[in-house]
């Protein structure tokens, strides 16, 4: 114990530790010798090469079981989100906030918009999604009757839009108190947004705050439905050329005034009402013009 | 002594008034009260934050700072989103006290064991002031006080007696002798501690009277001196104290090694620096098995109650440990090795000795008494005796009634009970005349009795005391109840018989009668004890009754025990040399055929000097021998023989021999019950103090307290120790294991950039939660094999967390671990969407709070909470995957070298429980509802719970296949590099 106990000092002890480096009398060099160095190196490399062996196999069983087409879970999906375009956020929430004497600024907001609705150009849907599908239906697909294995996917043109689709008006309204907003519901395996076919979901925003500052709320398309030949989603796979259904609305501001606006897409198999994701269901933005 | 002192004694004595009240109530404020200081205690507040800032401890406030800063700085940028760094550091926070708190607790638990030891009942003295007599509390008797003490009493101070009356007084918790000394007023030695007239602070008072002026109060006593030349030993660190210590600075510079090095990483790759920092804080959460140094103390404690169901209890936990690696105990004798009670070993009579019964429950044989001699020996012996038995004890058993009178009265007085029957009505049948007691100048005590038969008119005169002034008053001797005239053939044969008892190291006493001439000493007759008017020679000889106070029944097998586990006694007391020797052959510490020295120069009959000191095995050794010896020959001496005794060693001697064997490199453990013993106690590195017959000051020095003063408890002691150590490697390994799966998720995090897999609070779950009672379980596995016929642990070499330990644990088994948990995190994510292929960079967009349709690899689009709760599912699966896997671990741990299933997989019944729990509270954790948000468990799928077995049975295969090479080739490389 007295040897345990004895207080070192730090020549010593450097001592010590070349000597564990580098042990003279044992031909050791950290505690071991070179030749047991190799044997433990060896052993080691073994050991991984067994082992990231046996976990490729484990990988390589599991994407054998997973089928590519539809995920075996989707616990987290059980009710689609919805984002409200342009996606500007402030420090919690999206706002979108816009000057409409500036130019800057309106050249900012639309061009969001219009790269969003890029895959929503007239050419490229016919390009794509040359079909036409029969309106108020689900279109149910259960076998694979497009070219190269693949399912029909409906077009969604930009010009659905009206007056939203930036055709007409390139500026999407942000360079009047008149702006246009997109809301898209994100898309989900086989999800069907109604449960009785003719019954189709439609986008309704209502002011939070401010609803004064709103004159009037109009929506693209018509009452800001989503038709249901959108549905279902059959996956990237199946479906490489999908689009989501879009809607687009369109305010009436009074300047300078902010109003806070929640976007919901009704229907009776969508949930809106999870504090814990507030994306569920609707969208909550702030809106704002100034001048 | 002072001149003023000295006037002061001269002054009492000559008035006999005793001081005035008002002096007295001067000087007693001028040198306070007449009390032992209790040795300086640490303040309480210092206990407890000592508590809090161990090694592990203070990496995990930094790790809370760090949460606090990062929150302190999210919140400055507005973010109130991220509340999960305040939760985090507030969980380390608590970790930190909580296992403070556990720790502090156990600590004051124990020192209160010691506090209900001290007797509560405050001491009283008698007192003479003003020349009246008053009872005071000891604590206010003040130098100059005289006061008076009669048998029984406790000395209330030192005092200088100036009129004493058959005054004996017990020293041994002063000097360790048992002999009862007498006191007078004369002046007999320079040296205080010598000399008759001087009463110390502490002793008792056997017998007789006293009166005396006291010299010395408080802590300028002796024993006050004594106790705090203990206080000032150091206290020294227990050997795992040293271990973990050890093991703490390798975990905490690997923890911030790793730490630095990705935070260094996380820098280059272009993370910011408040990201890094946080990845810094979760590496040391991760890496710092949190729950560590509670399962050490739980495992340790649960060892302590352990032994203090077997009557040893632990004061400071870590002893227990220390007691395992023991390897020299130096053991006191009396009371330890032996009963503490002077018993009948011997009688000689009819030219024969027999033994009597010394066991403590009267188990043994008990010799032939059928002969006539034995009637009249039993006969003196119950009447030549004054010890009488307190009254009302009628249903205590007759070994241990409480007697009045001295060891040897006491002694004879049991014997004879035990083996006449009544002897308080035995004595009233021979009707006691006049009797002499016994002093130092005639050596012998004798009484006159009347016969029991009423027409016998003769008078019966019995004598007991030494044997040769006994013999030389003797002219005839009892052989087979004949009075055979006594020649020197039987003077011979007495000798003998004398020497051969005194050579067992016992105390012989020679007994004789007459009966007197009913003519010369009629009826009536006044016997004058000072005169002495009736003959006390030509008597006739009856025998001889040895007496020695005999070893406990359990000490041999001990000692046996600690031989074969490699463990020396040494006995080390302030007893005769012979007596010592004796006790030391009787009780295996010198064993049978070992010599010392002087036994080879007497077989060779060469000198002393002559003799190959090699060749002896046993070696008894004075304290008068000891004081002309260097430290070096002492290190020698203890170094050459094996067998060791120490005999009339002075307190300070002990501390030399204690350092000596630790010089040698032994860890000494120390057993003692007197106040003399409590710096050799406090030096070693183990003392073991005595409960009943031990004084509080031994106490107050030991680490552990053996309740029942038997020295078998030690060996039990040893064996838990070694037992504990064995058990807590396995529970440090279990332990270890886990931080590998828990740190990898971060490495692959920050490096990778997949979602992270496991999250900090996670990782407190397992460290705090699930896998705590698994690991304490460990303690509850028994031996592998029979610890105690192993060599004692060498401090230096067997580490308790040595190299192999924690390669094995970290780069083998918690790397399979890691392969698990990973399996289970892409199966997971692979199946809800999220192949392995496209997690990889995924990290910046996944954690995008502003990003609520990100694609996964069929095209869904994801929101950031779904993604969050998809990331939450990802911790409880590798959670659970680690929990399997330790499942699987703790299994393995369960041996170190033999077959599982050699072990028993059910025998340890508190480890089944454990995993069952462990099961239950995982899923718990899981399933409950509101987990998700408040502890971020999510409940995981069912099948999910199984990818990772077959992981848990590779690392069971592997570590038996690991098992069974240890055990073919002991020695191998394979032994070198895997078994820990």
């Amino acid at each position: 114990m007295a040897t345990l106990k004895e207080k070192r000092t730090c020549g010593q002890r450097c001592e010590d530790f070349g000597h564990f480096v580098w042990n003279s009398e044992n031909g050791t060099f950290m505690g071991r010798t070179p030749l047991k160095w190799i044997y433990i190196s060896l052993y080691y490399v073994a050991f991984y090469v067994v082992m990231t062996g046996l976990f490729s196999l484990a990988i390589w069983v599991l994407l054998y079981t997973i089928s590519p087409y539809t995920p075996d879970y989707q616990d987290r999906l059980k009710s689609p989100g919805v984002m409200v375009w342009p996606d500007t956020y402030g420090e919690e929430i999206v706002e979108i906030t816009y000057n409409s004497s500036d130019k800057n600024s309106c050249v900012k907001m639309s061009n969001i918009l219009r790269k969003f609705l890029e895959p929503y150009n007239e050419t490229l849907q016919q390009q794509w999604n040359n079909v036409s599908c029969t309106r108020g239906q689900f279109h149910i697909q259960p076998h694979f009757t497009a070219p190269n294995h693949t399912k029909w996917s409906c077009p969604f043109t930009q010009n659905m839009l009206g007056p939203c689709s930036g055709v007409t008006d390139p500026t999407f309204g942000y360079n009047s108190s008149r702006p246009c907003v997109i809301i898209k519901m994100n898309r989900i395996i086989n999800f069907l947004p109604s449960n009785r076919s003719g019954v189709e979901p439609y986008v309704n925003c209502t002011v939070l705050t401010g609803a004064e500052n709103v004159q009037d709320i109009e929506y693209f398309p018509q009452n800001g439905t989503m038709d249901l030949s959108y549905f279902p989603y059959y996956g990237r796979l199946a479906q490489p050329s999908y689009v989501n259904p879009l809607v687009a609305v369109k305010f009436s501001l009074v300047k300078e005034k902010e109003a806070k606006i929640q976007c919901r897409v009704v229907s009776d198999v969508i949930s809106y009402e999870n504090i814990h994701d507030p994306y569920e269901g609707k969208v909550v933005f702030y809106l704002s013009v100034e001048s | 002594m002072s001149i003023l002192q000295t006037c002061i004694t001269l002054s009492a004595f000559l008035f006999a008034q005793g001081m005035t009240s008002t002096f007295a109530a001067q000087i007693l404020e001028r040198d306070g009260p007449n009390e032992l200081k209790p040795p300086k205690g640490t303040p309480e507040y210092v206990k407890f934050a000592r508590q809090l800032a161990g090694g592990l401890q203070c990496l995990m406030w930094v790790a809370a700072v760090i949460c606090f800063i990062a929150f302190g700085i999210e919140l400055g940028r507005g973010n109130m989103t991220s509340f999960d760094d305040l939760y985090l550091a507030i969980t380390l926070i608590a970790v930190v006290v909580v296992t403070g708190c556990f720790g502090y607790y156990q600590e004051f638990k124990s020192t209160n064991i010691i506090a209900s030891f001290k007797n509560l009942v405050p001491q009283q003295a008698v007192v003479i002031r003003d020349g009246q007599k008053n009872q005071i509390n000891a604590n206010e008797l003040v130098v100059g006080d005289l006061v008076e003490i009669k048998g029984g009493d406790r000395v209330p101070a030192d005092i200088r007696i100036v009129f004493a009356q058959g005054c004996k007084v017990d020293n041994s918790s002063l000097t360790g002798e048992s002999e009862p000394q007498t006191r007078s007023p004369e002046c007999t030695h320079e040296n205080p501690l010598e000399t008759r007239n001087i009463a110390f602070f502490s002793t008792t008072c056997l017998e007789g009277v006293a009166t005396g002026v006291i010299i010395n109060t408080g802590d300028r006593t002796i024993i006050g001196r004594i106790a705090s030349l203990a206080s000032g030993v150091g206290n020294e660190k227990t050997p795992i104290a040293i271990e973990i210590e050890h093991f703490v600075d390798i975990i905490a510079g690997l923890a911030i090694f790793f730490g630095f090095t990705f935070f260094v990483v996380a820098m280059f790759i272009g993370y910011a620096f408040l990201e890094a920092m946080i990845f810094f804080m979760a590496i040391v959460v991760a890496y710092v098995p949190e729950g560590l140094l509670a399962t050490v103390t739980v495992c340790l404690s649960l060892t302590a109650k352990r032994l203090a169901r077997k009557n040893c209890v632990v004061k400071n936990l870590e002893a227990v440990e220390t007691l395992g690696s023991t390897s020299v105990i130096c053991s006191d004798k009396t009371g330890t090795l032996t009963q503490n009670r002077m018993t009948v070993a011997h009688l000689w009579f009819d030219n024969q000795i027999h033994a009597a019964d010394t066991t403590e429950d009267q188990s043994g044989q008990s010799f032939d008494q059928s002969s006539e001699t034995w009637r009249f020996l039993g006969r003196i012996a119950s009447l030549c005796n004054r010890a009488t038995f307190r009254p009302d004890q009628e249903g205590v058993p007759i070994p241990k009634r409480i007697v009045v009178g001295d060891a040897s009265e006491t002694a004879l007085l049991k014997f004879t009970e035990l083996t006449i029957g009544n002897i308080a009505e035995y004595r009233n049948r021979f009707k006691k005349v006049v009797e002499v007691p016994f002093n130092s100048t005639n050596k012998f005590q004798l009484s006159i009795h009347e016969l029991e038969d009423p027409l016998d008119l003769r008078y019966l005169l019995v004598m007991k005391g030494a044997p040769e002034r006994i013999l030389e008053r003797c002219s005839t001797i009892l052989i087979r109840g004949q009075e055979l005239p006594l020649d020197e053939q039987w003077k011979e044969s007495f000798q003998t018989a004398y020497m051969d008892l005194g050579g067992l190291g016992e105390r012989v006493l020679g007994f004789c009668h007459v009966y007197l001439n009913e003519k010369e000493y009629p009826r009536g007759y006044n016997f004058d004890p000072d005169d002495m008017n009736f003959p006390t020679s030509e008597l006739c000889f009856a025998g001889l009754i040895s007496m020695i106070d005999p070893p406990r029944a359990t000490v041999p097998d001990a000692v046996m025990k600690c031989r074969t586990a490699g463990i020396r006694v040494v006995m080390v007391t302030g007893d005769h040399p012979i007596t010592a020797r004796a006790i030391a052959a009787n009780v295996g510490i010198i064993s049978e055929g070992s010599e010392t020295v002087e036994d080879i120069a007497q077989r060779k009959r060469i000198p002393v000097e002559q003799v190959n000191k090699r060749q002896a095995r046993a070696c008894v050794i004075s304290g008068g021998q000891l004081k002309d010896m260097s430290s070096d020959e002492l290190d020698e001496a203890l170094r050459n023989h094996p067998e060791m005794v120490f005999a009339r060693t002075s307190p300070q001697q002990k501390l030399i021999i204690v350092e000596s064997c630790q010089r040698l490199g032994s860890i000494v453990a120390v057993t003692g019950d007197g106040v003399n013993d409590s710096p050799a106690l406090k030096k070693a590195d183990i003392g073991v103090a005595m409960g009943i017959a031990g004084s509080d000051a031994a106490k107050n020095a030991a680490d552990m307290i053996l309740l029942d003063d038997n020295f078998a408890s030690i060996v039990t002691g040893v064996e838990q120790g070694r037992l504990i150590f064995d058990n807590l490697k396995k529970s440090i390994a279990y332990t270890l294991t886990k931080n590998i799966p828990e740190l990898t998720p971060y490495l692959i995090y920050i490096t990778v950039s997949v979602p992270l897999p496991l999250g900090c609070i996670t990782i407190l779950f397992i460290e705090l939660a699930t896998d705590i009672f698994p690991s304490v379980s460990l303690a509850y596995e028994k031996a592998e094999s029979d610890i105690m016929h192993l060599k004692p642990r060498n401090p230096r070499r067997d580490r308790l967390v040595n190299e192999a330990l924690a390669v094995y644990s970290y780069f083998q088994i918690g790397a399979i671990q890691s392969f698990a948990g990973f399996t289970d995190y892409f199966t997971a994510m692979a199946q809800e969407g999220w192949f392995p292929l496209l997690c990889v960079g995924l990290r910046s967009q996944w954690e995008n709070v502003e990003l609520q349709d990100l694609q996964d690899s069929y095209g869904q689009e994801w929101t950031f909470s779904q993604r969050l709760y998809q990331e939450y599912t990802c911790y409880t699966v590798f959670f659970v995957s680690i929990e399997i896997c330790q499942i699987s671990d703790v299994l393995i741990r369960k041996t170190r070298r033999i077959s599982v299933f050699q072990q028993g997989f059910f025998r340890n019944k508190v480890l089944v429980t454990a995993i069952v729990f462990q099961l239950c509270l995982g899923n718990l954790l899981c399933y409950c509802p509101g987990m998700p948000n408040i502890f971020n468990f999510m409940p995981i799928r069912v099948q999910w719970w199984f990818v990772p077995v077959p992981y848990g049975i590779l690392i069971f295969v592997y570590d038996e296949i690991r098992k069974l090479g240890v055990r073919r080739n002991p020695g191998s490389w394979w032994d070198q590099e895997l078994y820990y």
